[in-house]
């Protein structure tokens, strides 16, 4: 049908168009994983290689401080994900209901996205400072005793969790309100006219429509707070005693620190398997879920 | 819109006004604390308004380290990253969009593996790649004897250049293009390149708002990777050097803050000039997951 055959025809200029791309791809991306997994199978310092096998496997289980890693990981991928995700919703909703100052209130809470993890850690560091930082001050009008946050074995973790709901929650809600903005309205409209209340609607047409966006903001949710490094490196240094190392953090440590790159590349082997193991069941999860609702 | 009652409406006002206070104040804290002195912060009752403002703090804190050197390692970077990265990407996405070649739809499938990997897990790799750099920072022809390319702008360049995420949306915008601009363009006699270069690229213009946007932003942001392949001080970024700030120096907590709103403050007066792209470049990582 198409007039012009020549367009059909093949041509190499294609490869040249995506050369520039695909040398910088196969260098950073392709022969990374593909290194790692040579590695995986190491012992390597930079200087001497030797080939032994599976013994970096078997070591990381019985290195406490992976496990304690793995633990620490799970914890702070799950708090940190359900809250953001609940909170990034409820706001989405609110912001969608075009109250007064709107624009305003979206900005406001997109701008702890913008800037970097690490001014955002420096200023959570002061004020989760135990002497003078505003939020013991704040505990203390209200006649809580003051904590030690960060230098608090038990909640060390929690403190990490609550800055990184604060850091990412405006960028869950930007992607919720450019979800419910396709919600169609006459959804809405037909259950008013069934007599629904405000609350029968955000349950019945806004989570359910809601359900792609979810889905996409879960797994990649997954995916970027399984690998959570730069808050733990810059508040605790993954202290105090381990309580909020996680396994990018060990992988950091054994790398550039211990220079145990064989073990290091066994680590990320490891994490590379759990996100696709955890993504597959993710996907396998929601076609599922589909396949019911069309049934 | 729905009629909402008028006491539920000033309620709901109030939980975000409340909300938007919590996401805010960190922000108005730093300022607050950049421009107090120790005896200030220390005092038992706290005020948000400094007595005095005390703007010396600036001049003081950018005098620890050599901050126009991290802004400039930090712009630098960023800005090659972004013109090489961008560059590519487009050309890669209008090959994949428009072009004919053998094996063009499996090499796109392919070249998205980038958008499943985490970037912290092909640091160690990434590491040794750069440190065996033939030629480069005193490497042999076999790339042993020196750094390669650690410690230098291509090694923090170089492993950001390539985004898959950039090549899907660029292909998925150029899919949007009429065929009959092409066919046009092909009984004039313009070549490939030729329909690249005048057609497609000066008509990506939302496209690359939002993914300079996406990608100046993550790159000026970056911390982990300057912090694993720099060794010396005058290859410091801007990140970098604030993240020892607290290691290296004994903690005024004023310098520090006024050091924190030093780094933030371009990246915040780009967004707010900017904000459209910023928002648009994010909510399309969104819709088309």
């Amino acid at each position: 049908m198409r007039p012009t055959k020549k367009l059909k025809q093949y041509d190499n200029t294609g490869y040249l168009f995506i050369l520039p791309f695909y040398v910088f791809f196969a260098v950073f991306i392709v022969t990374p994983i593909l290194m790692n997994l040579v590695l995986s199978f190491t012992r390597f310092n930079l200087k001497e290689m030797k080939f032994i096998g599976l013994q970096n496997y078997l070591n990381l289980f019985e290195d406490e401080f992976f496990v304690r890693s793995l633990v620490n990981t799970g914890l702070y991928t799950f708090f940190t994900l359900a809250f953001t995700m609940l909170i990034s919703l409820f706001l989405a909703i609110l912001l969608n209901r075009g109250l007064t100052g709107t624009p305003l209130f979206r900005t406001s809470s997109f701008i702890p996205h913008v800037v970097s993890m690490v001014a955002a850690s420096m200023i959570w560091y002061w004020m989760y400072e135990p002497a003078y930082g505003i939020i013991n001050r704040f505990l203390a009008v209200v006649g809580i005793s003051g904590k030690l946050w960060l230098h608090d074995e038990k909640l060390a973790l929690v403190s990490i969790i609550i800055m990184s709901i604060w850091k990412f929650t405006g960028y869950y809600m930007v992607i919720y309100l450019a979800g419910l903005q396709t919600i169609p309205s006459y959804l809405y409209e037909a259950t008013a006219i069934d007599g629904a209340s405000e609350w029968q609607k955000i349950w019945y047409v806004t989570i359910p429509m809601l359900r792609p966006v979810t889905f996409f903001l879960f797994v990649t949710g997954v995916i970027n707070n399984f690998n959570v490094f730069e808050q733990v490196n810059i508040l605790t240094q993954g202290g105090p005693m381990n309580a909020t190392t996680t396994v990018v953090h060990q992988i950091f440590i054994r790398a550039f620190r211990d220079f145990l790159m064989g073990y290091a590349a066994a680590q990320a082997i490891l994490v590379l398997i759990i996100v696709a193991i955890l993504t597959l069941m993710f996907f396998k999860y929601g076609s599922q879920e589909q396949d019911v609702e069309v049934a | 819109m729905q009629r909402y009652s008028r006491i539920a409406n000033r309620f709901w006002v109030a939980v975000l006004i409340g909300i938007s206070f919590v996401m805010i104040f960190p922000f108005i804290l730093m300022l607050s604390t950049s421009l107090k002195n120790m005896a200030e912060l220390q005092r038992p009752v706290f005020s948000i308004i400094p007595d005095v403002l005390r703007f010396e703090n600036y001049p003081k804190a950018m005098a620890r380290g050599d901050w126009a050197l991290y802004f400039w390692n930090s712009i630098y970077v960023t800005a090659w990253t972004v013109v090489l990265s961008l560059l590519f990407n487009s050309m890669a996405g209008f090959a994949f969009a428009r072009l004919q070649f053998r094996f063009r739809d499996s090499l796109f499938i392919v070249s998205l593996i980038g958008l499943m990997i985490p970037p912290q897990v092909n640091m160690l790799p990434i590491y040794v790649i750069l440190k065996y750099v033939p030629f480069a920072g005193g490497n042999d022809w076999l790339g042993r004897g020196g750094l390669g390319w650690l410690n230098s702008y291509w090694g923090l360049i170089a492993p950001y250049v390539a985004g898959s995420f950039g090549v899907f949306l660029f292909r998925q915008f150029y899919l949007t293009f009429p065929r009959a601009l092409d066919d046009a363009a092909v009984i004039d006699g313009m070549t490939a390149r030729q329909r690249f270069m005048y057609i497609y690229l000066p008509l990506s213009k939302p496209v690359m708002a939002s993914l300079v946007a996406l990608k100046a932003t993550a790159t000026w942001n970056e911390y982990t990777w300057p912090l694993i392949i720099t060794m010396t001080t005058d290859m410091r970024t801007v990140q970098l050097a604030l993240s020892l700030y607290k290691d290296e120096y004994t903690i005024e907590w004023e310098l520090l803050m006024a050091a924190t709103a030093v780094a933030i403050i371009p990246l915040l007066i780009i967004f707010f000039c900017a904000q459209r792209y910023f928002v648009e470049g994010i909510v399309t990582t969104g819709i088309k997951g």
